[in-house]
């Protein structure tokens, strides 16, 4: 050991912001996670750091989102706060001044997509891209990036903001969409033409627990990272995955989310859900704080933990198939027949329903993907949002890729300069995220 | 009250000082005999009291600041002590690194002081008759959440008292601190019973003097420059940790006018002591002293220390001037070995001591090789000072305004820590703090030099009370663990932040009265204040209220006559 802390912890629990005085999302949900951390002493091991969250600049969120109107109108500082934290926790590692960071923060984020109307999921920025972009752009680009998510909630914003980028990972581990919001993360969702099989999504059928989860890890995760060699790998934490979780199913203990930080040794973790706010999270993340620091957390046992979860027994039938399949995929994935799954047009186009339940918004999407063979594509999204009592509002974007061609360039300016004369859209954005200065996102008022 | 008596028992020596009406009518001055810490103390009285003028009616007040506690504590001369403690899940308690003999126990608080697991008794009849074959003196009892929910720990305290009174007293760790903090709660309350005995013959030679001079009431300093009334200290011997530093802080306070935000450095011959005061107080540590590096939960004030003094020794590469952190005797001009900062200063005409040619010769043989002559040096030397305390003085401020806050608005807040002065004490600071002041941008002010500064802050301080708060609605329980009190809340619909309020001062006036302290609501302040709504099923089950009260800091001013 060099003498540095094991773990950087950016703890910001927001004690004064609230989705709503009521939702799950409020002032006292890591009121008893700061009550057992301070209790449990671990401020004063050698082993952890705490540090001060920043306040994410508009740019680090433009560099990510498409939000409509603005980022001024969309974002709250609590958003901006909890991005800025997870880019602190971020710096930490990366200036080499913690080995490892854990953004114990909120509201969450994994649920925000590219483009941002307002709230979904809880979340309306999403911090890991936000950092993901913020370290993308300090390194000129240059920057392969795993995100394993293990929230019980598929990650569908994190999802979709690295879809068609070939240089980030993104590994979604979640309770079947068939029986929890958001739906999506089928086993067959695997990413765009620019970037197919880097989107790997695994649903577990409801009442999974430990062995599951780390089944997935092992067999997974695990040989999938050795094979991508990421810079960086960040498990977004979500912890509702805990048995006494109020809105899912699972059946996952304090013990299996520290074995889970032990075997996947991310450089980050950011948490994500998690509403079991006396009877998970204050153990879930004393487990994985220690587990991140390397001491022994098998002492960090819920007061309420039924002891069949305590047992060994087989992982589900279900799970092994699917974990099978995820592995057959990512082998092949550079043989994959992409004109059989995206067509032999000159653009991929998909068509979604999005649904944002926080703030009742009714999206509808065209996305067209450019299929490139010089990068990954720029893409146009056209969106219509609908929310109750409002004008609905009609947008156009056109995003530039990371690393695009000089003709996928020359064809986004075209293309935006077209949307722009058309008098259809409320606004016309174009977003670049390799431009150095504001703005990174240009916005045209089309009416 | 018209006569107060200030003693500081020091390392070396024992200061006193008497004081009519925050005028200093004498002072003393007696060396420390560490064998017999009331030697020093009783001949200083004496001699105090014999500048009395005349027969005076009321009685004398004493405030003493004794290293009896600190040096228990660093000299490990304290009893063998065995914990109970009452672990529950979470981090082992088998990793805890303390030198104590930690005896477990099963039962289980949970973070809403909800009793998860009881004890179990005859568990604990064999642990106690563990403890006693192997002889321990000393006992305490400590048990994880405890501020929340201390009966574990009091059902204990009566089984002993009971069944086994020759452990008694045992150290309970929820009186000694209202914060959440177990392993520090086991080394406070660990430390406490080790040096109860020590401190309980303290007493009784104190109160033998009490008899026989016109003695008052007699109070001994904190770490946090409050004071502790002598009877009490027996229980809670381990908050006078640290009361030198305490009393140097409270001195400065005493003698400088008008502190605000301000940074104040005490340069000594070996090293720096830098602390920090915001808003016309000192900053307290965040969760309390460290002493013999043993973390605890003793209010203390924040104070950091530097290897950077007069007597530090200097070296050059031609290049750059490096100074400290070791010392390795006087200054050349004393006779000392190498050369130091205060040779520098000699050599630049800006003191007199010693024999100032030695110093310009060291400096000179100094700087020959790489061809510095030795005026251009001793600039250097310094300049290098200065800069070297400024570079640390910024890191403590970043420090502080890095300190994690929780809330969006405190975030919003930014930087809350900003010098506006620096104030210098100690030997040398007369001709280094100007140069730093310059460092920094900031106006200074040196303090003359005060032999008894240590015993006027001594008695220049006042009692502090301070209590923890606590109350869960939905569970109707309110607790203040210092206090051992514990009550239902019968009328849950009609409890708000009014009446918590009012409870936690209320809980306050009547702590000091119980010493024979009275005070008006009005010098009560809250110092921490949180609410939180209880939602359970998107339900409002209650409220949550934690708050901190105690008695406002204040010093009396003292003249120098």
């Amino acid at each position: 050991m060099d003498g540095k802390p094991k773990v950087g912890l950016v703890f910001f629990p927001a004690f004064d912001w609230a989705i709503a005085p009521d939702h799950p999302e409020r002032e006292e949900r890591l009121l008893y996670t700061r009550d057992q951390i301070r209790e449990e002493g671990l401020l004063d091991l050698p082993e952890i750091e705490e540090f001060r969250p920043q306040l994410a600049a508009v740019e680090d969120i433009e560099r990510v989102h498409i939000c409509v109107p603005s980022v001024a109108k969309v974002c709250t500082e609590s958003h901006l706060i909890a991005a800025g934290g997870t880019v602190r926790a971020g710096q930490l590692v990366t200036a080499g001044k913690t080995e490892r960071a854990f953004a114990l923060l909120r509201p969450p984020g994994h649920h925000a997509l590219r483009i941002v109307h307002g709230s979904r999921g809880f979340c309306t920025i999403n911090s890991e891209a936000v950092l993901v972009e913020y370290l993308r752009k300090s390194w000129g680009g240059r920057l392969r990036v795993a995100i394993v998510d293990t929230d019980a909630h598929h990650a569908d914003g994190t999802q979709d903001v690295y879809y068609n980028d070939p240089d980030i990972l993104h590994i979604s581990i979640h309770q079947d969409g068939r029986t929890l919001y958001p739906g999506t993360g089928a086993i067959n969702e695997l990413g765009g033409p620019g970037a197919y099989g880097l989107t790997l999504n695994l649903p577990l059928p409801p009442g999974s627990g430990d062995p599951e989860l780390l089944y997935a890890v092992e067999h997974l995760v695990l040989p999938v990272l050795k094979d991508f060699q990421p810079d960086l790998v960040i498990n977004a934490a979500g912890q509702d995955n805990h048995f006494t979780d109020p809105l899912t199913n699972m059946n996952v203990t304090a013990q299996g989310y520290a074995r889970l930080t032990e075997l996947l040794a991310p450089d980050l973790v950011v948490l994500e859900g998690g509403y079991s706010i006396e009877g998970s999270l204050p153990y879930v993340n004393v487990g994985i704080i220690l587990a991140l620091a390397g001491l022994d957390y098998t002492g960090v046992l819920e007061p309420e933990l039924p002891p069949e979860l305590r047992q060994e027994r087989p992982v589900r039938e279900e799970v092994v198939h699917n974990v099978a399949f995820l592995q057959e995929t990512w082998a092949s994935r550079k043989e994959a027949d992409l004109e059989r799954v995206f067509g032999a047009d000159e653009f991929f186009r998909r068509k979604r329903r999005l649904y944002y339940d926080t703030d009742d918004i009714h999206e509808m999407q065209l996305e067209e993907i450019k299929r490139c063979g010089q990068c990954s594509g720029y893409r146009k999204i056209l969106s219509f949002a609908e929310r109750y009592g409002r004008k609905p509002v009609q947008i156009a974007a056109v995003l530039l890729p990371w690393h695009a061609c000089a003709t996928c360039r020359h064809q986004a300016q075209e293309v935006y300069a077209i949307l722009v004369s058309s008098t259809e859209w409320d606004y016309v954005y174009l977003q670049n995220p390799e431009d150095q200065e504001r703005p990174l996102v240009t916005v045209s008022n089309g009416a | 009250m018209s006569y107060l008596i200030g003693i500081d028992v020091g390392g070396t020596n024992t200061n006193g000082v008497l004081l009519k009406e925050g005028k200093i009518l004498a002072t003393v001055k007696a060396p420390t005999d560490h064998q017999n810490l009331h030697t020093g103390t009783r001949s200083a009285i004496t001699q105090l009291l014999s500048d009395l003028p005349g027969k005076e009616p009321d009685k004398v007040e004493l405030h003493l600041s004794t290293t009896l506690a600190t040096n228990a504590v660093v000299e490990g001369k304290g009893a063998p002590t065995a914990v109970l403690i009452i672990p529950g899940p979470g981090l082992r308690w088998e990793e805890f690194k303390l030198p104590f003999k930690l005896y477990p126990l099963t039962g289980y608080i949970d973070h809403r002081g909800r009793e998860v697991k009881p004890l179990d008794r005859a568990e604990l009849r064999q642990q106690l008759t563990a403890i006693k074959e192997a002889g321990y003196q000393a006992l305490a009892v400590v048990g994880k959440f405890s501020p929340r929910n201390f009966q574990h720990e009091l059902a204990i305290e009566s089984m002993i008292a009971k069944d086994d009174p020759q452990l008694l007293p045992v150290t309970l760790g929820h009186r000694l601190s209202g914060k959440l903090n177990f392993a520090r709660r086991i080394t406070t309350a660990a430390l406490n019973a080790s040096i109860a005995k020590l401190q309980a013959e303290f007493v009784h030679m104190v109160q033998a003097l009490k008899a026989q001079y016109r003695l008052g009431r007699i109070y001994l300093l904190k770490a946090d420059g409050g004071t502790l009334a002598l009877q009490e200290s027996i229980n809670r011997s381990i908050e006078t940790i640290l009361s030198g530093p305490a009393a140097s802080l409270m001195g400065t306070m005493a003698l400088a006018d008008g502190i605000q935000d301000a940074v104040a450095l005490d340069i000594g011959g070996t090293t720096t002591e830098i602390s920090v005061f915001a808003g016309g107080e000192p900053l307290a540590e965040r969760e309390g002293a460290v002493i013999a590096g043993f973390p605890t939960l003793v209010p203390a004030f924040f104070s950091r220390s530097i290897g950077l003094g007069g007597d530090s020794v200097v070296t050059y590469d031609g290049n750059r001037v490096t100074i400290g952190p070791q010392r390795e005797g006087p200054p050349v001009a004393l006779g000392g070995p190498r050369v130091t900062p205060t040779d520098a200063v000699l050599v630049l005409g800006g003191a007199a001591l010693g024999n100032p040619q030695r110093s310009f010769r060291a400096i000179q043989a100094l700087g020959a090789p790489f061809g510095c002559a030795p005026l251009r040096l001793a600039e250097q030397i310094v300049t290098a000072f200065a800069e070297k305390a400024a570079q640390v003085i910024k890191e403590i401020y970043q420090e502080l305004n890095n300190r994690p806050v929780y809330t969006v608005s405190q975030v919003l807040t930014g930087a809350n820590f900003q010098p506006q002065k620096l104030i210098g004490m100690g030997g040398p600071a007369v001709y280094f703090i100007p140069k730093i002041g310059q460092q920094l941008g900031l106006p200074y002010q040196v303090l003359p030099y005060h032999e008894a500064a240590n015993a006027i802050g001594a008695a220049a301080s006042r009692p502090t009370f301070a209590i923890t708060l606590r109350s869960d609605t939905a569970l109707g329980q309110l607790v203040v663990p210092e206090l051992d009190y514990a009550e239902t809340i019968r009328r849950p619909f009609s409890f708000n932040l009014e009446v918590a309020r009012e409870e936690a001062i209320r809980h306050v006036l009547d702590y000091a009265a119980e010493f024979g302290v009275r005070y008006e609501p009005a010098e009560i302040e809250l110092t921490e204040e949180e609410v939180f709504n209880l939602v359970r099923g998107f339900h409002t089950i209650g409220k949550y209220y934690s708050l901190r009260a105690q008695v406002k800091p204040k010093t009396r001013s003292i003249q120098l006559c």
